[in-house]
């Protein structure tokens, strides 16, 4: 009699657990991703949510179970089990959790060191902020200043982060990096675009009045346009001295 | 009483006499300083409003009366006799004085802090309409950055910490068999310090150029550089810091000196163990925010250089100062509702509390490592790079102690008779939305996701499910349950299970989306954001409207239960711990004689089993040497 | 700091007249004034704390100079400064023992002679501020300088404050061997100012 709703509980929280874990994973969560970093960064997640959904559906079970199965009837006014602890099963609750975060803090730990792994025929660029826009340079193409931000696809680049005033983030939700300007330092990433496209650089901390609007382009394209581009723009700063080289295409 | 006579005796009059006064003194410390360093111009307005700023509150809390005994004790003149005319309250207005009663210190604290989430509240509303859609529609954007710090200032500073402050206030000392709290004028000075700090918050949206917005972290350089408004918010911190240290001070003294007899450690019920080491974490942390908000102090007004990277200072100094406090912080604004918790489960379902030491070192163990996690919050900041690996792991491991308390509470549940009154399913709803939030908590510290939803509303959507899916159902779990205590009145159970089910559904409908929207890219703190967005911003605004007038509910219940509400008997939850014993409300004094305390605070289901004895009243029943029971068996 | 609702000695008769409250059970050997400082100096200890990590960001992990190029901390006299400081702690200890014994004279004279060793304290350091040739905003170095040596300054006035106090009712004649609280608590507070002038004073200006 006892182990019949017992089963049941179990059952269900299988069937909960097994909905929850489809349903999350097939919520499209992320932007398209546009580097080699999105990959393992949209896996680590995933992974992290299946431990989540079951963690969260144990709780939600026996939550549920417990206020319907134990629910006092009416007028009783009785106590329930006068259980006061079981070593045995404390010890399972500290060890299961411990090594479960355990575990995932070791495979996050993995998938930083990759993702944040030197390359080689790394492509330098730096980055500048100001209140309310970005400003780029490329040491690499005599020292072309521009702002606009292209970038050849599937070369490794190192972005060199620094600020003109306050604190802002630089972060391309698609290539799923971001890294803070602070005065004083020059903060670093490494990300390898692989997807060619138009994304949106989004400013990620509060810089100010403008911070919501401190947007601009990244543009992932190919090799071949990448090098026109900036022989072009290396040309224009020449003979223009200004700084904004034409737009490609 | 004569005008004079009200002028010079403690109260509004005074108080209101002190303003003028406190002002003309910041004017002439300013223009007297001023004129001794031959600065021009004499009167620089933005250095007096600094000084009267810090003049006004001081002012005030000596207008009222919050140091009139130690005045005249300092000055050596002959103490007065304790008369306790200022203990207690006999009516409504003895609410508005200057009272050492920690019951009417509790109810001020509770009712004053709920005062600052309806305003705090409401400027979520504001925000919501205009995220509603991309574009500008009712607020510039400053106004938006000025809404949303304040907003998060009053729900953190002014509301979650001290309503914890305020419950326990009322129920510790009743709870262990105190008469009150160790220093009850301390107990007072902090009370009234927390209006001074909120309204100089609120007054912050009359500064010139806007209310503080840079966010209720108040990053620097950012925050030294910005307008007037963010003076308001650095001296604000500073009060409503100091009043959160004297109350944890209060409590520590009181827990260590003034339990009853027979009251061991491991003897006091849950809560009280969660507001002594909550109070641990307020001592030892809370100077941190102090000097972060005194380095920005001192470098808008005296134009040091802490910040200031072109002369040696060191911006990211601020945010290792200021997490150093502040991650500490979401714990003391979480282990107090687990203390709330952990009555309401036992209560309700009868059963003593499963694994009661372990919860007790759960609770160290979250102090401990709460102080090796700060940057957590920093991991996309530029920090040293060696040091996020480390904190990763150290705030993963969190999940242990903070899984034993869940599991323990679900362990207490299993078997009980469970009463699911008010109280007890917000402690039920708490228990799932803490452990979303507190898992979303750790996919936030795994560095490689973090790098991608840091500053998106993913983090949004993990303050409100720990902090209101935590924190604030807490807290309605405890002003419910301990409502016919305070009140002497009960308050409407269908209004309060409405209220639950209401709250329940447009929480989840209010913060759920953000997770997906935050993922998706969209940045926290923005007025305007990408059209992408926009069906899911309609979605979480519409729901948070329905969310908010949820709360009308609850007020509505609280007001007309406090007036007109059935009268409360003494135990109406059958409840084993001391507070219970007394009447509702409890004698001014609490006790007419200190209870002993022969057993465990939770041993429902235990044959004859007593947690305190009265000597006159219930002395007669329990049999001489019988009415303890075992201490816990582990 | 004083502990109010069970006001010590002789009001409890009082009390149980106009039925006050029942006196608290005392559940530790610590007495409540002291804990409250002890709990009180933690926290303080902590704000030091804070402004030390500014310090150790400024001058470890940004590698300024220390002190700023062209500047000069007076070492000498800051040295000679923190006797001063030192030797008020023994004549503190010197007017508990005078309170402790009911010796009046020794009390009255003690804290007297603190007090004025503090303010010789306090004279020489703003003395120093006006003479050392660097402001507080003139580099971060100077503002850390200036902050941990003000806060501690700081710290002395409100020693000297408490000091004051305790002097004032020396004099009429409050304290005696029983009852010397008064004089007991603000002499943990002003130790505690002297320990952690030598802190400041070490990593200030010896380090
Ligand atoms: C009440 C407040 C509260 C609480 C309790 C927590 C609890 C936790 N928080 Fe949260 N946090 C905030 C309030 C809070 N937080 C706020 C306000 C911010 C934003 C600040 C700002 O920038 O404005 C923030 C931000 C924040 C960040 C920074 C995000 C960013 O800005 O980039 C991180 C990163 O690590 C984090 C992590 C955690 C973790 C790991 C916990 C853990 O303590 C949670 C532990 C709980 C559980 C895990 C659930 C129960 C456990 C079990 C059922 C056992 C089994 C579980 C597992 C094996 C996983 N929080
Ligand atoms: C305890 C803390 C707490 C609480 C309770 C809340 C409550 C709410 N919060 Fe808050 N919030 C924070 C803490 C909290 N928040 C923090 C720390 C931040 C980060 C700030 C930062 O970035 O610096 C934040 C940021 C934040 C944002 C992100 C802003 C941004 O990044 O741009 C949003 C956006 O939706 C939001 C919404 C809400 C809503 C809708 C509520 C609702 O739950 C409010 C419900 C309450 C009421 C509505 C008032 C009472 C109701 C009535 C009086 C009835 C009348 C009602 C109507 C007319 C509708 N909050
Ligand atoms: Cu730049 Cu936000
Ligand atoms: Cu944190």
């Amino acid at each position: 009699m006892k182990g019949h709703p017992l089963a049941r509980m179990v059952l269900y929280s299988v069937i909960a657990t097994i909905v929850g874990t489809v349903l999350v994973l097939v919520i499209d969560w992320f932007p398209t991703g546009a580097s080699t970093a999105a990959g393992p960064i949209d896996r680590l997640y995933d992974v992290l949510l299946v431990p989540s959904v079951v963690i969260f559906v144990l709780v939600m079970t026996v939550v549920i179970y417990c206020a319907v199965k134990f629910r006092a009837k009416p007028g009783d006014l009785g106590d329930g089990a006068p259980i006061h602890g079981s070593t045995r099963l404390e010890i399972f609750w500290v060890t299961v959790p411990f090594i479960m975060v355990t575990a995932l803090a070791v495979y996050g730990w993995v998938v930083l060191d990759d993702i944040e792994a030197k390359q080689p025929n790394t492509l330098i660029v730096g980055v500048r902020a100001q209140q309310f826009a970005w400003r780029f340079t490329y040491p690499d193409e005599g020292d072309l200043k521009t702002n606009q931000l292209v970038l050849p696809k599937d070369r490794p680049v190192e972005f060199r982060v620094t600020t003109n005033d306050v604190l802002h983030s630089f972060w391309v939700p698609q290539f799923r990096l971001k890294t803070d300007t602070v005065p004083g330092l020059t903060t670093k990433i490494r990300v390898t675009p692989n997807r060619e496209g138009r994304y949106d650089v989004v400013c990620a901390e509060l810089c100010g009045i403008g911070h919501s609007t401190m947007r601009q382009a990244v543009r992932v394209v190919a090799p071949g346009e990448y090098s026109a581009w900036s022989a072009q723009a290396k040309k224009q700063q020449k003979t223009v001295g200004g700084e904004t080289p034409p737009e490609p295409e | 009483m004569t005008l004079a006579g009200r002028l010079k005796a403690p109260g509004w009059s005074r108080a209101a006499l002190s303003q003028p006064i406190g002002f003309l003194v910041a004017l002439g410390v300013v223009v007297g300083v001023r004129a001794l360093y031959g600065y021009d111009p004499l009167v620089d307005w933005d250095a007096i409003i600094t000084v009267v700023l810090i003049a006004l509150p001081l002012a005030f809390l000596v207008g009222i009366g919050c140091f009139d005994y130690w005045f005249r004790w300092a000055s050596g003149a002959p103490t007065v006799p304790e008369d306790h005319s200022g203990h207690g309250a006999r009516s409504w207005k003895d609410y508005f004085y200057v009272n050492t009663d920690h019951k009417v210190i509790g109810i001020q604290y509770i009712v004053t802090t709920f005062f600052f989430f309806i305003a705090g509240g409401l400027m979520a509303m504001v925000m919501r309409a205009e995220l509603a859609q991309p574009g500008t529609q009712f607020v510039e954007p400053n106004t938006y950055n000025g809404l949303f710090s304040v907003h998060a200032s009053l729900m953190i500073f002014l509301f979650i910490i001290p309503v914890f402050a305020g419950i326990a206030n009322y129920v510790i000392p009743l709870m262990i068999g105190a008469p009150d709290m160790a220093f009850p004028r301390l107990n007072a000075l902090s009370f009234w310090m927390l209006p001074t700090a909120g309204i100089l918050m609120l007054a912050s949206f009359f500064a010139d150029g806007g209310a503080f917005a840079t966010g209720w972290t108040a990053y620097a350089p950012l925050s030294t550089e910005t307008p007037l408004g963010q003076t308001f918010f650095t001296i604000a911190v500073q009060f409503a810091g100091a009043s959160s240290i004297a109350t944890a001070l209060n409590f520590l003294v009181t827990i260590i000196t003034m339990r009853a007899p027979g009251m061991t450690f491991w003897r006091m019920p849950l809560l009280v163990w969660a507001n002594f080491t909550t109070s641990l974490l307020v001592v030892i942390a809370t100077p941190f925010i102090a000097g972060s908000q005194f380095f920005v102090l001192l470098d808008r007004s005296l134009g040091t250089n802490f910040f200031n990277v072109g002369a040696n200072g060191d911006a990211l100094m601020y945010q290792h100062v200021f997490w150093f406090y502040s991650h500490p912080a979401v714990y003391i604004m979480m282990l107090p509702g687990f203390g709330i918790v952990s009555e309401v489960i036992s209560a309700n379902a009868r059963k003593p509390v499963f694994g009661y030491r372990m919860m007790a070192f759960s609770l160290m163990a979250i102090v401990v490592l709460g102080f090796t996690v700060w940057a957590h919050h920093m991991f996309v900041s530029g920090m040293f790079s060696w040091l996020r690996v480390p904190m990763m792991i150290t705030t993963m491991l969190i999940a242990v102690p903070t899984g034993i308390k869940i599991f323990s509470w679900l362990a207490t549940l299993w078997r009980g008779v469970i009463h699911l009154t008010t109280p007890m399913l917000f402690a039920l709803g708490f228990i799932t939305m803490f452990t979303l939030g507190g898992i979303s908590g750790i996919m936030l510290a795994v560095i490689p996701v973090v790098i991608h939803v840091s500053d998106t509303y993913f983090v949004v959507a993990h303050i409100h499910y720990v902090l209101f899916g935590g924190s604030v159902f807490t807290i309605f779990a405890g002003i419910y349950h301990w409502f016919p205590k305070m009140t002497g009145r009960m308050y409407d159970e269908s209004l309060g299970k409405l209220h639950f089910w209401l709250s329940f559904v447009f929480f989840n409908l209010t913060f759920g989306p953000m997770h997906l929207v935050g993922v998706d890219g969209m940045p926290r703190r923005v007025a305007d954001y990408a059209e992408q967005f926009a069906t899911m911003n309609v979605i979480i605004s519409v729901s948070s409207f329905l969310f908010g007038l949820s709360f009308l509910v609850f007020l509505y219940n609280m007001v007309t239960s406090w007036r007109n509400g059935p009268k409360a008997a003494a135990n109406p939850w059958r409840a084993h711990t001391l507070e219970w014993q007394v009447s509702s409300p409890p004698p001014i004094f609490n006790f007419d004689e200190v209870p002993t305390v022969v057993g465990g605070p939770y041993e429902y289901g235990v044959p004859g089993a007593v947690h305190g004895v009265f000597k006159e009243k219930r002395g007669a029943a329990v049999p001489a040497g019988g009415g303890g029971a075992p201490p816990p068996a582990e | 700091m004083e502990s109010a609702s069970i006001a010590p000695g002789g009001h409890a008769a009082e009390h149980a007249e106009h039925h006050g409250p029942p006196a608290a059970n005392q559940s530790s050997r610590l007495e409540s004034q002291f804990l409250g400082m002890l709990l009180f100096i933690i926290s303080e200890v902590m704000l030091f704390g804070a402004f030390f990590a500014a310090y150790f960001f400024i001058r470890v992990v940004g590698e300024a100079d220390w002190p700023a190029k062209g500047e000069e901390l007076p070492v000498a006299v800051a040295g000679v400064n923190t006797a001063i400081l030192i030797s008020s702690s023994f004549t503190m200890h010197w007017a508990l023992e005078g309170a402790r014994n009911g010796n009046r004279r020794a009390l009255r004279a003690g804290l007297f002679t603190t007090m004025m060793l503090g303010l010789t304290f306090l004279s020489i350091q703003i003395n120093e501020y006006v003479n050392i040739g660097f402001a507080p905003a003139d580099n971060a170095q100077g503002s850390i300088f200036y902050g941990l040596t003000g806060l501690h300054g700081a710290h002395v006035f409100v020693g000297l404050t408490l000091l004051t106090f305790a002097t004032i009712r020396a004099f009429r004649g409050h304290f005696s061997i029983k009852e010397h609280r008064g004089v007991e608590v603000p002499g943990i507070y002003w130790h505690f100012v002297d320990v952690m002038w030598i802190v400041v004073y070490t990593t200030i200006y010896v380090l």
